[in-house]
This record gives C-alpha cells, structure tokens and sequence, in this order.
C-alpha cells in the first residue's frame, strides 16, 4: 500500500512547497529591494526613483584631474595609449586617427561619448530631469545625458551618450541572518547600465570602443569634514571588438558651490 | 498507534500550518532583527589593474613630473632637489610604500578581517601588500594614539561605516612620497580613506591633507580587480651596499643643479612651468586660465599646540618619555629605582615628580604573596601592603641647556644615592639626592660659565663625570646596561647620546629633534658638522625590526617618540641642507646672500621658525659660521635669557 500513501502525501507536499516558495520569493523580492521593504511597511504606491534616491548627487561638479593628466588635460600624441587593454584591432585604428577627418565628418564628437566623457575634465550638472530620469549635462562637449530609472519603450538611433538604464544600489541590503539586510537602508549608489552608443573614443587620441560596447558605472557620494563633497563616478567599458579586457577607471568630481563658472564648450577632434 | 502521534509528530495537516506560520516567523523576524551597522566583506585577493597611470604605478613616474599634484613651493624644489640614488642608501632600500601611496603602486593586496568570536561584528580589517608592513583598520571604536607616539609607515588607521562605504581615517604616518619621484609628503599630514566595493571591483578613494606640502587635499582613487587565484608571495627585504660613497654622503642635486628637469617637458611638449604641477594643473580652467592665484596660497603651517603640561608616553618595557616639561626627559622605573635622562626646565619639576610619582605608583613592586600561610606567620599582611616608591637614583644630563638640565637641582633632592664600600674621601654627604651624570664638559660649563652666564647651583651640577668616548653604569639598572656615548662638538661640546641597551632606546638630547632644525649652541661647542656625525652614530647603532620601522626607539631632545627612519629623514635634511651652504660659501657667498638664497626653502614649512628660541637664521648662521664661512659681522646664536641653572638657547 506504500503506493497509496505516496498519492495521500503528494498535495500535502506540493502545498506546503508551494507557501514556502510564495514566502520565499517574497522575502527575497523584500530583501532585495530596501525601498519596497519600505512600501510593505508603510503601504501605498512604490515611490518615484527621485523620492526613493538614498543619495543626493545632484547639482555641479567639477572634475579633479589628478590621475592621467597627460591623457587627459590635453590630446595625446597619436599612438599613446597608455593603461588601455586594447586588442590589435583596436591600435590600427588609434594608429590610424586623424582627427581632421574625423571634423570633416562631424564626428568631432567622438571623444565625448558615454564611455569618455565622465573621463573628459570640466564641470558636470546633475538634475532630475523628471521624476524617473536624470540628466547629466557636461561643459565638455556640451553633452547631456539622460539616466532612465524606467526603462525606455523604444531603443532608438545610436547616440554618442546612448541609452542609460540607472538602478539605486541601497546600502544595508542583505549581509544579515539568511540574507536579511543588517541595517537600516543607508546611503547607497546609483549604478548604470549604457549600451546603444555611437562608436567613439576613450581617449581623445583615437583609441577606439566599439558600437557593442557597453558601458557600466557605478557613482557613490561621500562628505568630507572639511565640507568638501565628492562623486566617484567608476567607470566599467566592456568591448568584445576593441577590448582585451574589461576597462576600469575611477574618477572624481568636487561639488562646486555655484554654477557662475559653468562654461559649456563645443566639441573638438583635436 | 499512529508513530507520529507518539512521538508528538503533527499530522500533516498541522505541519501545514505550522509551515506557513514558522515562515512568517521567519520574515518577520528577518526584517526587524537589525544590529547596529552595515557590513560590506571587504575580505579577498585583489590584484591591481593599472588601467590608469600605469606607466607612472610600474615602470614610475619620469623625473620632473609634478602634475595634477596640489604641490606646494616647498615640496616642489625638495623634489628638484632629489637625486633617485638616495634609495640604495642602506635607510632606505627596504622602505615600503606609505598608507597613501601603496593603493597606487605596483603591488597585490590581501585584505582580511577581525570578527569578535561573540557578537560576529568585523572588528578590523587587514591590507597587505607585496612589500608593506601589516595595516590594521580598526571598527571596534578604539582612539588613535597620542600625537607624540611612534609614526609608522601604515600609520594608525580607524574606520567608520557610512552606509555600505567605510571611511578610514589615519594618522601617524612617517614621512612618505606623493609621486616616486622626489615628491614629499610630510610626517604632518593625515589620510581619509573611502572603500567602496561593486560586486569583484574594488575603488579606493585617498585624501591625502598635508600642512606642509600640499596646498590642497590630494585625492585619487583607484580600482582592484577581486582575484581569487591570486597570493601575495613573500617579500624579504635585505640591506646590501649598493654604492660606494663616503659615510655620511647624502645623494642630492644642488638647488637648480639637476640636470633631468626639463627631460620630462621636453620630452612630451609640455611647458616647463605647466610640468612643476600644483593645485591649479588639477582643474579644468587650468587648460583656458593657466595659473591663478590658488597656486601662490600657501601652505598652512603644521600645528604646534601641544596639550599643556607633562605628558606621559610609554616607549618599551619600563622606559617611559616625559614630555611638555622643556627638552624630553627618558624615565627608567622600576625595582632599581627612578634613572632619568635629563630633567626639564625647573619650573616644570613639580609636574615632572608628579608624573614619575604616577608611574612609580602603576608599578607594582609589591612581591607576590605566597597564597598560603605558614604555621608561624599570616601572608594577609603581606597581600595589604604597598612597599614604599623606589628613589630617583640617576639623572643624566645629555647637555647643559635650562630645557633639559634645569630640573636636576630640584630632581636631584628628591632622590637618594647609596654610598659606601670603595669609595674614596669623605661620603658623609654623598647620600643627599640622586647621582647626577654628564661629559665633563657639561660640568665644565656651569662651573666655569661664559661670560654673562651665571654659574649653576652646587646641586644642579653632575656629580659623575667622564671625558672618554663613552661611560657604563657600573651594573645593570632596572634589568639592563646603560651607557653613554659622547659626541663630541655636535649641539655642544658636552653632548651624550644615552643607549638602554636591554630596552634598545636611544635618548639623543638636543643632537636629534622632530620640531626644528638642529640646534647648533657655537658658543658651547656646537658643530653643524658634528649633529650630522652625531646623527649617523645613532643610525649605527639603530636596528630596524622590519622594513625600516620599529626596532630600535629614539626619544630625541623635542619632539615625537621616533625610530631609525625618522633620524634618517632628518640626517638626509641636515646634510643636504650644510651641503648647500657648503656648496654657497665655496662660491663666495656672504652669510646675508646664503639666507637670501634660502637654502633651507624646502623644509622651512616643516622645521622652520621667524621667532623663537631657534630661527631659521640662527640655524644658517650657525652652519655658516662652523663651515669657516667666515666672520658674519654679527652676535652668533646665543641663548636668549640665562636661568640660574645653566645656559639657554
């Protein structure tokens, strides 16, 4: 008769698992997710990514040049580069650069694209543009970029600045008792995936990433005593066709009391 | 019946609800128990990936190469200054890299962590690198130590949480490099660190603050690549000779002497100026404005304040250093009584007895008891009773200035000295307070005072002499031999460096200070040539215990507890510094000319002075004078005022 038992437990079985799998999935959607553990406590809509930002980065950066000077303050000589893990085919084509035909072209703007122009130095505004997208507006080239905390609908046409996807990361998530988060939400990041790009340049000299690149970062915001404040803004470009590696810089930006020396410049090749 | 029953299994209908009810449990429980903070695991192999910089952070930086440093003037000519040969000199070739500097140098890292056994909270992290010392970053809330403790290579690090970035804070650093090219940082300065962790990267932010080199905090950051197939081999450093050169030959170029600044210019089609780096090269409108007036502010002179009063530091075993009452006095306690190396200005007594008092009284001289009684006598008395503190039996003047000998009447006469056996004359008073020892020359000076000086008090003066090159305690005291070796015509002509043996401290007096220049008393003997003699002397006697740090202490005349590596920063200092006006007077320049000069530019954020008891002027004029520069047509540097007890400075 063992066969008949076997049928009376199998719904008790497939029950409980089935609450244990509903409760797990909760909990795991909670955890991952210190704002909606926010919302399960206090109920209602989820919030806006701008009321649910655990950090502040908005308003006028300026960029602090102490790392990669000579590749960055001014345009490198062509055939320099220095720290970037480029694939053969990626050193013709900085070996080919002429920045003239890139102007020509109207590609003057190649330098400046999503990869880059974090890298790029001058100033940086961050704002929201709306409740669930933030705008990034560089001097440098005059670029704007727009972190969408939804998802677009539609794609679009390849852009210098491409398409950004931003997510906050909010401290404190998980590390507790079965993943639990230790304590309460904190702080955090803002982290932002960016593909769909032009092809451009990661340095001003030509040294290429492709169309497939894609671009992800990560901005955390930290405070000083002294009152100074600071983005870090790191900076992941993955690029199967140009790149033997991941590529991984850091860069910092100062915050700037005012906006009075915001100078926007035109893009340049050269 | 049912097995489940009796044994009190429910039926599955029960475990059902049970199921659902322990899982809701679960959640409420998981989301309400919160200890107190966040916790990122830092822990892991994590390999640098020179993805910026790299031809600076392996191959190192080209000469000349200043840029996008907030550099002051002064960091900048010590820099023109540096010749790269001064690394195979034996003080410096197993120097690490500093806190600062090691995130951007060519080295594997291995952090690990502390957890408390009890409440699991991460108590520390740990940062190796391929050659550095072990860094400790402290979470469990404890304090940095005082300012005048012992300053390392990693420095003392504590860190806070804020959100799931730690924030580090370190003090206590040695003197260390912005760039391995000649650029200083300055033993003055602190790092804020900010480690931030994104899935396998790692980013590091570094603020260096420098009061004495930099105008503006110098921030980077810096990315690692988590790597589990990797170890950090080991790195055993050995001290070779590299060079020939003459003992004591500091390599360095002559201030604009260095032939291989303008390569780096040249080479990349770079304005010179633009090359010499400061805050100005760090920001964009440097690249449309060029310089403006951020790079003429200058730096903020270090701090001086000191907390009031005599401070207490303990140095290793029963060796304390007394700090606040004049020059530093060194302080043997223990079974044998009170020794001490020199004894503060006079009016500091009071405090400085009062210190040695509280150390006397954290010694427990007290033998212990047996545990038991015998049939005769009760051990109870014996658990109750605190024998009597010890006598200051010793003091040893390693010269005569007030700041440090001024206290020997008063200290003197309240200690004892125990006579008797082979000694020769009348002892009847021998007995009346400690012993005091000095070279002659010392007792010389405050019997027979120059001119305007008046002569010390019969208690004041040392009671033990010696004229050789060196003198022993006759036998060990407190658990180990002391002795004193003279140098001669360094600060003075009576100078003594005092070595514990046993404990491996070195007391230097006034011929090794952290907070001036070398004081030179010309009047009393004094030599430049003679403190750098002096400074080697106590380079060779000094072991490091590992990778320049550590080992052997040096408790100088003023200034912070330090070891072999600070006096040899400090003798490269001396050196380069009467090498230059050296190098002036052989051209035939006048004293007035020398200071115009500014030789001393470099480290005057540092060691320099316009007022006080010792001005950058009295120092040239003291290396001037004692090079043979010739008559300077003006009072060489003489003490200020003139206590009854000896001469001042």
């Amino acid at each position: 008769m063992s066969g008949s038992r076997s049928v009376r437990r199998q719904p008790d079985y497939f029950v409980r698992r089935g609450h244990l799998q509903v409760a797990l999935v909760l909990a795991a959607t909670i955890v991952a997710s210190p704002d909606l553990l926010g919302q399960a406590r206090q109920g209602g809509a989820p919030p806006t990514a701008r009321a649910a930002a655990p950090v502040d980065i908005t308003g006028l950066w300026v960029s602090v040049v102490t790392e990669d000077w000579r590749w960055r303050m001014r345009t490198p000589p062509k055939g320099d580069y220095a720290s970037v893990p480029l694939t053969d085919a990626a050193t013709k084509v900085a070996d080919s650069w002429d920045p003239a035909k890139d102007t020509a072209a109207g590609e003057q703007c190649r330098a400046y694209g999503a990869a880059a122009i974090m890298r790029v130095p001058g100033r940086v505004r961050v704002s929201w543009e709306n409740d669930t997208t933030l705008k990034v507006e560089t001097e440098a080239g005059t670029q704007t970029r727009l972190l969408n905390f939804v998802a677009p609908t539609q794609r679009g046409e390849p852009s210098w600045q491409g398409t950004s996807i931003a997510n906050w990361q909010v401290a404190g998530g998980g590390g507790g008792r079965r993943g639990a988060p230790v304590a309460p939400p904190r702080g955090g990041s803002l982290r932002i995936v960016t593909t769909n790009m032009r092809p451009g340049y990661l340095r001003k000299n030509g040294v290429p990433y492709s169309a497939n690149a894609r671009l992800t970062e990560y901005i955390n915001r930290v405070n000083e005593p002294s009152g100074d404040s600071w983005l870090i803004v790191t900076t992941i470009v993955e690029d199967p066709q140009y790149l033997t590696s991941r590529f991984v810089t850091s860069t910092h930006f100062k915050k700037v009391p005012d906006g009075s020396a915001w100078s926007p410049t035109p893009c340049s090749a050269s | 019946m049912n097995p489940s029953a009796r044994l009190g299994v429910p039926r599955s209908g029960q475990r059902r609800g049970r199921s659902t009810v322990s899982t809701l449990v679960f959640i409420v429980a998981a989301f309400t128990a919160i200890p107190a903070s966040a916790q990122i695991d830092f822990s892991g192999e994590w390999a640098p990936r020179f993805w910026e910089d790299q031809l600076e952070r392996v191959p190192g930086p080209e000469l000349g190469d200043f840029l996008g440093i907030p550099v002051s003037e002064a960091a900048r000519l010590r820099a023109e200054s540096w010749d790269a040969s001064i690394q195979t000199l034996p003080e410096w070739q197993c120097r690490p890299h500093s806190a600062d500097y090691i995130w951007r140098g060519p080295s594997n890292l291995r952090i690990w962590k502390e957890v408390d056994p009890v409440s699991r909270e991460t108590t520390a992290f740990h940062a190796e690198w391929l050659r550095s010392v072990d860094r400790a970053i402290y979470l469990d809330g404890r304090p940095h130590p005082p300012e005048d403790a012992l300053h390392t290579w990693a420095g003392y690090s504590t860190a806070k949480w804020d959100g799931d970035v730690l924030t580090v804070t370190v003090t206590h650093l040695k003197e260390g490099y912005l760039r391995r090219n000649g650029l200083p940082r300055s033993d003055k300065a602190t790092l804020t660190e900010h480690w931030i962790r994104n899935g396998d990267l790692l980013t590091v932010m570094t603020i260096v603050t420098d009061p004495v080199y930099l105008t503006e905090p110098f921030v980077r950051t810096t990315d690692y690549e988590l790597d589990l197939r990797q170890q950090v081999p080991p790195y055993p450093c050995g001290v070779v000779q590299e060079v020939d050169r003459k003992k004591g030959e500091i390599p360095h170029f002559l201030p604009g002497a260095n032939p291989y600044m303008t390569e780096f210019a040249d080479r990349h089609k770079l304005p010179l100026d633009t090359t010499r780096g400061g805050a100005d090269t760090m920001y964009p409108d440097f690249l449309t404005k060029g310089r403006t007036q951020t790079a003429a502010r200058p730096a903020a002179p270090p701090s001086t304040a000191q907390t009031p009063g005599v401070r207490v530091l303990p140095v290793r075993g029963n060796i304390y250093m007394l700090l606040g009452a004049g020059g530093n006095i060194t302080v043997s306690v223990g079974k044998d009584g009170v020794l001490l190396v020199d004894a503060g200005q006079a009016q500091m007594s009071d405090q400085v007895l009062a210190a040695i008092r509280r150390l006397q009284d954290d010694l427990d001289l007290r033998e212990t008891p047996l545990g038991r009684a015998a049939e005769t006598r009760s051990s109870v008395a014996a658990r109750n009773s605190e024998p009597p503190a010890k006598p200051i039996r010793y003091i040893i003047d390693t010269h005569g200035d007030p700041d440090h000998v001024g206290g020997n009447e008063k200290l003197r006469l309240a200690g004892r000295t125990f006579t008797g056996g082979n000694v020769a004359g009348n002892i009847a008073d021998a007995g009346e307070g400690a012993a005091i020892l000095a070279h002659e020359n010392v007792l010389q000076r405050m019997i027979e005072p120059s001119t305007g000086e008046g002569k010390a008090p019969p208690d004041a003066q040392p009671t033990d002499t010696y004229y050789t090159d060196s003198m022993k305690l006759s036998h060990f005291f407190n658990g180990e031999g002391i002795q004193l070796i003279h140098q001669p015509a360094a600060h003075s002509d009576g100078d003594s460096l005092v070595w514990f043996r046993g404990s491996d401290v070195i007391s230097t007096g006034d011929i090794f200070s952290t907070t001036s220049y070398p004081i030179v008393d010309v009047k009393h003997g004094g030599t430049i040539n003679g403190v750098v003699d002096g400074l080697n002397r106590i380079l060779d006697l000094a072991v490091a215990e590992f990778r320049t740090e550590g080992g052997t202490l040096v408790i100088p005349g003023h200034g912070r507890l330090s070891d072999s590596a600070d006096v040899a920063y400090y003798r490269d200092m001396v050196t380069i510094i009467r090498d230059r006006v050296q190098a002036m007077i052989a051209k035939g320049m006048t004293l007035d000319q020398i200071k115009a000069a500014r030789p001393t530019a470099d480290y005057e954020p540092r060691y320099g002075a316009t007022t006080g008891p010792w001005t950058t002027d009295m120092f040239l004029e003291a290396v001037y004078v004692t090079l043979g520069g010739g008559k300077t047509g003006k009072t060489l540097p003489l003490p200020p005022a003139k206590p009854a007890s000896g001469r001042s400075k």
